[in-house]
């Protein structure tokens, strides 16, 4: 159903100028998993405080706002620095599983975000709930680097 | 540099280096491997940096922060350094020849030193700034010198495959 649009997207001029570029693709990968850090540490200094490993004599809430901001800084430049990658590669990416797995495992772990776990966030005890969430958002967003490594290395 | 050459050719040429070379499934999984245990590595490295930059995570204590991360980082760092040793044991001789593999080995060295001088230096005073609203230049300078520092490594790890200066 999408594929139309994803060849639309890798015949775009911006595309095959990333493409034919020896440098830009690599360097925007590189950029990719700085960012990848910036967010996977916003995620596990919360994931861990929900599991009551990390942080815990710290208020669950405050953890929580600190690592906010930079949480949506790395998924932004994330964004920036996939769409990239996507775009000289799409018709290609269109076929491969791990682009799915990845793409399904992202929105899964955003809809964690913004719905249980910022509530369970917000509560000062957690408790077996925070641990549970603490747990499938630490193997979600490993689905997604796993899955995400794959597609380079397989596609 | 003649040793260290030998020494990488010789190590290329175990039974075991060779076996996972040439494994089809062993080495992508080492890199996928390694790619995690980075953001458990260098994610909580980031988020201690940020708060000593006085940026992040202000509403904790700096000595909270290390106490109850330095076990995870140390956890990611002995996983990042047994797949990324893993796989330069099953290919030396392609990493001798690749400028990004030494320019990370090096970069990770100036780290570890800025690790280290922070400890022994800047750490000492921790009781006087733990709970501040800003964080002494010591602890500013570390902490910007680390996201640089894990930058470079990242990137410059990442680049290992684009062997555009092969000598």
């Amino acid at each position: 159903m999408l594929q139309p649009f994803f060849d639309w997207l890798q015949q775009l001029p911006v595309s095959q100028f990333i493409g034919n570029s020896i440098w830009i693709y690599p360097l925007v990968q590189a950029i990719h998993l700085v960012f990848l850090a910036l967010f996977a540490g916003a995620i596990l200094i919360v994931d861990l405080r929900l599991l009551g490993v990390g942080m815990r004599t710290q208020p669950l809430s405050q953890v929580a706002r600190d690592a906010r901001p930079w949480l949506i800084i790395g998924f932004l430049g994330m964004v920036a620095t996939g769409l990239p990658q996507l775009m000289q590669n799409a018709s290609r990416e269109y076929f491969s599983e791990f682009f799915w797995y990845k793409m399904y495992l992202i929105a899964i772990g955003l809809i964690l975000i913004v719905t249980i776990r910022r509530k369970l966030t917000q509560a000062d005890q957690p408790g077996i709930a925070g641990k549970i969430v603490g747990l499938i958002s630490i193997a979600v967003w490993t689905g997604v680097v796993i899955n995400a490594r794959l597609i380079g290395l397989f596609t | 540099m003649m040793p260290l050459r030998n020494l990488f050719q010789w190590v290329s040429e175990f039974p075991t280096s060779i076996a996972i070379r040439e494994s089809l499934f062993f080495s992508p999984y080492l890199t996928v491997a390694h790619v995690v245990s980075m953001c458990l590595f260098a994610g909580l490295i980031v988020m201690m940096d940020l708060l000593l930059l006085g940026i992040g995570n202000m509403r904790t204590p700096f000595s909270e922060v290390q106490r109850r991360l330095f076990p995870w980082q140390m956890l990611g760092m002995t996983l990042s350094s047994i797949t990324g040793l893993t796989l330069a044991y099953s290919d030396p001789m392609r990493f001798y020849v690749n400028i990004f593999f030494w320019t990370k080995m090096l970069v990770m060295v100036l780290a570890g030193i800025n690790a280290l001088a922070f400890h022994y230096i800047t750490y000492n005073s921790v009781m006087v700034w733990d709970t501040r609203e800003t964080t002494p230049f010591g602890a500013k300078l570390s902490g910007a010198l680390s996201i640089v520092l894990w930058s470079i490594v990242i990137v410059a790890g990442r680049l290992i495959p684009y062997n555009w200066f092969q000598s």
